[in-house]
């Protein structure tokens, strides 16, 4: 079956109720009573099961004991005897000194993609945004179809390049923004949000 | 560290101008009645900065009065009167301020060092008045300028470890900005942001003095070692692409925080000096061209 998480468009770091709003969203999108008389009905139909299944499962998993699925990625291949995911609901919850005394705990040999991601998300987290930069390249460098690492460095090059949210003036801005960067820029919130435990674009 | 906040003149409308300086002179006369003449004369317009986050987060609007003061004795100005939201800016200039005035004696230049000392008297008393009131905020503040002596003794070359002190002195001021606990995060982050800002900055402008004198500054282990005493072009250059990257990148995410907060009243005068005076400000310094003091114009 596929990651109920990507059914429902979060992360799986999301919150409850973030997963919540996101799969009222999608019960509102796929209702049947939108689609009587479409062609596509049953296609909506079907959609809806699916964002019912991983709801349901999403929902069970953390009932019995939380993010129980994500033991399950590290352990399999004992890569790593580091709780990535620990440290991740950790950083969300904004312990940040106990996550960061984990990261650094680690070895340095041992080190991977995620571990320079997370330790970048401490970082952020705390406003040092420099060394959160240096970090999230690091991540992306070492393995650069995550989108989730990726969508943390385009969101810093955004701001690198002047981008500041809400501007009322943009005229004023030194380098103009295409509407490409625009879409983009709106994505890459959308995940650092999430990232962070809040949301920028229900739906996705 | 004062005055890299504020307003991009060009941009403001003229009844925003005049609101903005409103609250300036209404800040100027309530350190006035609280403090003492002395106290007006560091007034920096970070705290008119201050003064308008303050009424806009509490709903709290202002009545304008024309009045005389003594700086400009012959026309009467316009002078915003709030009492209560230019209360707290007021004690959380003469906190700093006094603070600062510490850190000049111990280890500026001889102009510096003689300022401070003939302020620091005043200082001291004002200080006692506004501890008692705010004493968190006093103590938190103290507390954070030792870090920034222990850190710059330490000679870290992280700008991110270097700006904690300030950011998070900034961040308690901010804190304090407003009641309401669920926006505490946020203004927390705000602050922590805006401190960054200033202390960039702050580096910026010094760098070349402190080439020259050897001194700390975090921006400097960027360029290499010489022996002449002029920073050379291209080092200035590499230095100032640094700092632009972290305070782009700070002002980026100070908008993520900013969005997040509730601004409704003088919104056009704070989005002003957020979105277009820091860049500002940051530009100028870049070029050589800031001036602490701006001139103020004949109206």
């Amino acid at each position: 079956m596929n990651d109920p998480y990507k059914v429902l468009g979060v992360s799986p770091n999301a919150t409850d109720d973030e997963i919540k709003t996101a799969y009222k969203e999608l019960v509102k999108k796929y209702h049947p009573d939108q689609y009587q008389d479409s062609p596509i009905a049953d296609v909506a139909e079907e959609k809806m099961a699916e964002v019912n299944a991983a709801y349901d499962q999403i929902m069970q998993q953390r009932k019995s004991g939380g993010y129980s699925s994500g033991s399950s990625y590290g352990g399999g291949g004992g890569y790593s005897s580091v709780n990535y995911q620990e440290i991740r609901r950790m950083i969300q919850n904004g312990d940040i000194t106990r996550a960061d005394g984990l990261l650094d705990a680690v070895a340095q040999g041992q080190r991977g993609a995620e571990w320079y991601f997370l330790k970048g998300s401490v970082c952020y987290t705390r406003g040092w945004l420099n060394d959160a930069y240096t970090n999230f390249q690091t991540a992306y460098r070492m393995q650069p179809g995550n989108p989730e690492y990726q969508a943390a460095v385009n969101q810093m090059n955004q701001q690198r390049g002047g981008f500041m949210r809400g501007t009322p003036n943009p005229g004023y801005q030194t380098q103009a923004a295409g509407p490409m960067d625009c879409c983009t820029t709106l994505c890459c919130a959308d995940c650092c949000c999430e990232m962070m435990g809040g949301d920028l674009i229900s739906c996705c | 560290m004062f005055g890299y906040v504020r307003a991009f003149k060009p941009y403001m409308r003229v009844c925003e101008f005049d609101t903005y300086q409103g609250v300036y002179c209404g800040l100027c006369k309530k350190m006035g009645r609280e403090f003492g003449l002395v106290s007006r004369l560091t007034l920096s317009y970070d705290f008119t900065f201050l003064a308008l986050m303050n009424m806009s987060l509490n709903n709290l609007s202002l009545t304008a009065c024309r009045q005389r003061c003594i700086v400009h004795p012959l026309k009467k100005r316009v002078c915003a009167v709030c009492e209560n939201g230019l209360e707290y800016p007021a004690y959380a200039a003469v906190i700093l301020v006094y603070h600062k005035l510490r850190d000049d004696l111990a280890d500026r230049g001889l102009k510096h060092k003689l300022r401070a000392a003939a302020a620091l008297p005043f200082f001291r008393r004002f200080y006692k008045k506004a501890r008692i009131k705010y004493p968190q905020l006093a103590d938190t503040i103290e507390e954070q300028m030792k870090l920034q002596r222990a850190t710059e003794q330490e000679k870290t070359q992280s700008i991110d470890k270097a700006c904690e002190p300030t950011a998070a002195m900034m961040a308690e001021i901010a804190c304090g900005l407003c009641n309401k606990e669920e926006s505490k995060p946020v203004l927390k982050r705000f602050g922590y942001l805006l401190g960054r800002y200033i202390y960039i900055c702050d580096a910026l402008d010094d760098v070349k003095e402190d080439y020259k004198k050897r001194g700390y500054n975090p921006l400097l282990f960027l360029c290499s070692d010489g022996d002449s005493d002029v920073l050379s072009d291209r080092d200035f250059k590499a230095l100032c692409d640094y700092a632009a990257d972290s305070v782009n990148f700070t002002l980026g995410e100070l908008a993520e925080a900013y969005v997040k907060l509730d601004i409704q009243m003088y919104k056009p005068i704070v989005d002003n000096i957020i979105y277009l005076g820091l860049k500002y400000v940051f530009e100028q310094i870049q070029k050589g061209t800031y001036r602490r003091k701006i001139k103020q114009d004949k109206q």
